[in-house]
């Protein structure tokens, strides 16, 4: 089925070249990268869902799949469609008040008129009245809807810079460590290590996660599913390997083979390249998705970003938002989105 | 002991009320009870009183919305004080009753305050609280494990043991120490609006106030990682109501030292590389404050057309150059140089009214209020994620705590704490309202997180966020130039 108009609040990017059914129901694109449609039906079904669990603040994409139980349907779909939906409703609250007074204001207008012989124009500057209300409403729904694409293009470039100077202090560090040799310096580093690569596995917040599936893709891509173990190779291990940081040093090596361009040049491909921990993170999103899901805080993944229009435009390789199952899967099949599964190669 | 107790136990129950208590955090038990020292000086047993009923008045919150989730149970509070009361005399270990945390966490405040109100006095109390700490650090157990209480009593005993000890130099320069913090310093952003909103708040006005100039310099009191300007550049860029400036530059203001001065060049250089991944044209310099701290005017370069931003984002006043003279000389230069935008970020919840009459306690016990929201805020939305929590606590939280206590003690003889935002005002800055786009970005941030938050209006200029009924953080907007003409007041 050829859906003849996007979901109320999908804000995908537009452009698939052609849609097939699977057997599934879901509909998925067939260009080069296919990723999933969110035709009216699924989302409607996605709304049933999410009434049923109590709403978006209460509904996790674990129990949403499950009630929705719909083949071919992963929790990175459900995650990034859960959170578009919420903040979108955001906005929704305020526009169907405002409409709402809108509406009584026009029904209190056009009943007064009816009442007594009122005149012509009297009832045309009600009507205009409720008109410019209505329009009044459109309009700020419209610049709401702005914000909520601001921001998350804002938090996504924030996250990315942070991302970078950690990685790039990490690169730092790594380098004087090799210089030294001090167990000392690997003890204590390990100590806040140790800690962080467990807080990246339990860590699971709105901003956290920020540019996964472009990582994926470029590790798909460059057959890298084989070093999918490294992935969990934090600079942070902690397993009391003592060449932790030649291993570190190797795989960025390894990932960032294309260039050997020093990281403080922000290249596209040092975005794919130096990322283990972004490597990591996306396998946060595995992990984020077996641990039980609180809905009152919102732990969806900020992916969609990438489904929404391109951030900037310096940016070409952001342009695809590519999270399909297929792409995903070995990432997934390895993380095992199951509860409880353990995400750690070590 | 026994009398002062049972004194206490009748300003508890006359002064505070049990339905006051339920709304607010465990830290209110403790003013409001004026056993606090266990001092023999017994000049101090008036001036407790006094202050109960002060505490009493200022936290107790009648009817705000009874949804804390603390370790308390609010019902078992009043029981469990009174039985404390009644049961622990003075020198014996903690007797722990069936609320078992409840009721050392009240202890743990209470020796906490002994101490910071001792450390006030003279060279003799200051023996008291030496004496406090140890017991403190007795009772506590080591930083790895503990309650949230726990760990949070645990930051300030240090601070104030760091108070006492003196000289203590905090040097935590090492490669290894500024990544982890690095990391933490994002947990802490992933976790909660308490950065990004002042952040955000403050890019979404320069935005709108000077994103249609050609060229804009920022000058930036604190950049830190420089974690503000990198969503402001990448706002630049998607501007949808014109071309993006054809130049920013971001002048940020150090202390001079090497080790800062070295940090901030650093920060330059990767926001420079992230202009250089969105294309913006982009430049980067330093300006030294004086040897006092003050800004000098004659520091900054300043080109013609410019148009300036003046940012000030006090996040983490505990930074050496963070001392009121220096912020002053800066915001006051931001009316020298005719500043399109003033950008004020700081934390709120201190009682600047007031004036100094309690002196460091009052500081104190402000700071153990806002690190207790925090904690608070932070384990309610992520009440698993325990070790996430730990670290910025550790990293972030910790030596801020060690720093603010360093302030409050500094300057305990002041008068007045300063509200920058009322500085400002009296200053004549002129408010730029904060516009529809900029308070949905915040009401949308917020809801991004857990619902204890809450972003409040205070101003047309001015937002504050808060959690549950506290208030964390502040952002106003302010310009040094008169309206531009066609725009409507």
């Amino acid at each position: 089925m050829f859906p003849s108009k996007k979901p109320t609040m999908n804000s995908h990017e537009a452009g698939p070249l052609s849609c097939v059914q699977g057997d599934s129901g879901l509909v998925l694109t067939t260009d080069p990268k296919p990723r999933l449609r969110w035709t009216v039906e699924l989302h409607d079904r996605f709304v049933d869902a999410v009434t049923q669990l109590g709403g978006p603040d209460k509904a996790t994409p674990k129990t949403i799949m499950r009630v929705m139980g719909v083949k071919g349907l992963t929790l990175y779909h459900l995650k990034s469609h859960l959170q578009k939906f919420r903040l979108g409703k955001q906005p929704h609250k305020d526009f169907n008040d405002h409409s709402k007074d809108a509406l009584d204001m026009q029904r209190i207008g056009a009943s007064s008129s009816g009442t007594m012989g009122r005149s012509m124009t009297d009832r045309n500057a009600q009507t205009a009245e409720a008109l410019r209300m209505q329009l009044e409403v459109q309009r700020r729904l419209h610049e709401q809807l702005e914000v909520q694409k601001s921001l998350q293009m804002r938090i996504e470039a924030q996250g990315k810079y942070m991302q970078s100077i950690l990685e790039k202090a990490c690169q730092t560090l790594a380098a004087c460590e090799n210089m030294q040799s001090s167990t000392d310096a690997y003890k204590a580093f390990n100590s806040h290590g140790s800690i962080q690569i467990d807080i990246m596995k339990d860590m699971a917040s709105p901003m956290a996660i920020t540019f996964p599936s472009l990582q994926d893709i470029n590790l798909f891509n460059n057959n890298q599913l084989d070093h999918h173990m490294n992935q969990d190779d934090t600079f942070f291990r902690s397993n009391n390997d003592n060449n932790i940081f030649l291993g570190k040093k190797r795989q960025h090596d390894f990932y960032n083979n294309q260039s050997g361009k020093s990281p403080m040049i922000w290249t596209d491909q040092d975005q794919f390249g130096s990322g283990q921990e972004d490597s990591c993170k996306s396998e946060q999103i595995h992990e984020i998705s077996t641990s039980v899901i609180n809905g009152s805080l919102d732990m969806e993944s900020m992916m969609d970003v990438y489904e929404a229009t391109p951030m900037v435009s310096g940016e070409e390789c952001r342009k695809a938002p590519v999270l399909t199952k297929e792409m995903m899967s070995p990432v997934i099949r390895g993380g095992g989105l199951s509860q409880g599964r353990n995400l750690s190669y070590g | 002991m026994d009398v002062a107790m049972a004194n206490a136990a009748d300003l508890y129950y006359s002064g505070y009320n049990a339905a006051a208590a339920t709304n607010v955090g465990w830290l209110n038990w403790s003013p409001a009870i004026g056993w606090l020292s266990i001092s023999p000086e017994e000049d101090l047993h008036d001036e407790k009183e006094a202050m109960a009923w002060q505490y009493s008045d200022d936290y107790a919150l009648a009817g705000s919305s009874p949804e804390t989730l603390d370790h308390w149970s609010s019902s078992t509070v009043s029981e469990m004080t009174l039985s404390s009361a009644a049961g622990t005399p003075a020198e014996e270990p903690l007797k722990l009753s069936s609320v078992g945390e409840i009721d050392k966490g009240i202890r743990l405040i209470h020796l906490l305050t002994a101490a910071a109100e001792a450390l006030a006095g003279d060279q003799k109390s200051h023996e008291l609280s030496k004496v406090i700490l140890a017991r403190l650090k007795e009772l506590l157990p080591s930083p790895a494990s503990g309650s949230s209480m726990e760990r949070l009593a645990g930051h300030f005993a240090k601070a104030l043991h760091c108070l006492l000890v003196d000289g203590e130099a905090e040097d935590n320069c090492s490669g290894i120490e500024t990544t982890a913090i690095t990391a933490a310093s994002q947990l802490l952003q992933d976790m909660s609006p308490y950065v990004n909103f002042g952040h955000f708040t403050a890019n979404q006005a320069i935005v709108e106030a000077v994103g249609g100039e050609r060229r804009v310099h920022i000058v930036d009191f604190d950049i830190m990682e420089g974690a503000q300007w990198a969503p402001l550049l990448q706002a630049f860029m998607s501007m949808k109501d014109g071309p993006p400036p054809s130049h920013v530059k971001i002048t940020a203001v150090t202390a001079g030292r090497k080790s800062a001065s070295a940090a901030v060049q650093e920060t330059g250089r990767m926001l420079a590389a992230f202009a250089a991944s969105i294309s913006l044209p982009f430049s980067f310099a330093q300006c030294r404050l004086d040897r006092d701290g003050c800004f000098r005017p004659a520091a900054l370069k300043v080109l013609r057309g410019e148009a300036i931003v003046f940012n000030c984002a006090l996040h983490a006043p505990h930074h050496h150059h963070h001392s009121p003279a220096s912020i002053r000389s800066f915001l006051a230069s931001a009316a020298d140089f005719g500043a399109r935008l003033v950008t004020v970020v700081e934390e709120e919840g201190r009682d600047t009214a007031g004036g100094g009459k309690g002196g460091f306690l009052v500081g104190f016990m402000e700071e153990l209020q806002r690190y207790s929201t925090l904690w608070d805020a932070l384990e309610e939305g992520f009440p698993k994620q325990s070790k996430a929590r730990e670290m910025v606590e550790n990293l972030v939280f910790g030596p801020r705590i060690a720093g603010a206590v360093e302030e409050a003690f500094r300057r305990r003889e002041d008068d007045v704490t300063e509200c920058w935002s009322e500085w400002m005002a009296a200053a004549d800055f002129r408010k730029v309202a904060l516009s529809f786009f900029n308070q949905w970005q915040a009401k949308l941030l917020l809801g991004l997180f857990n619902e204890g938050y809450r972003v409040e209006e205070e101003a047309p200029n001015k937002l504050v966020l808060g959690w549950k009924s506290r208030r964390l953080v502040s952002a106003s907007v302010w310009s040094a130039q008169p309206p531009p003409a066609d725009a409507e007041d």
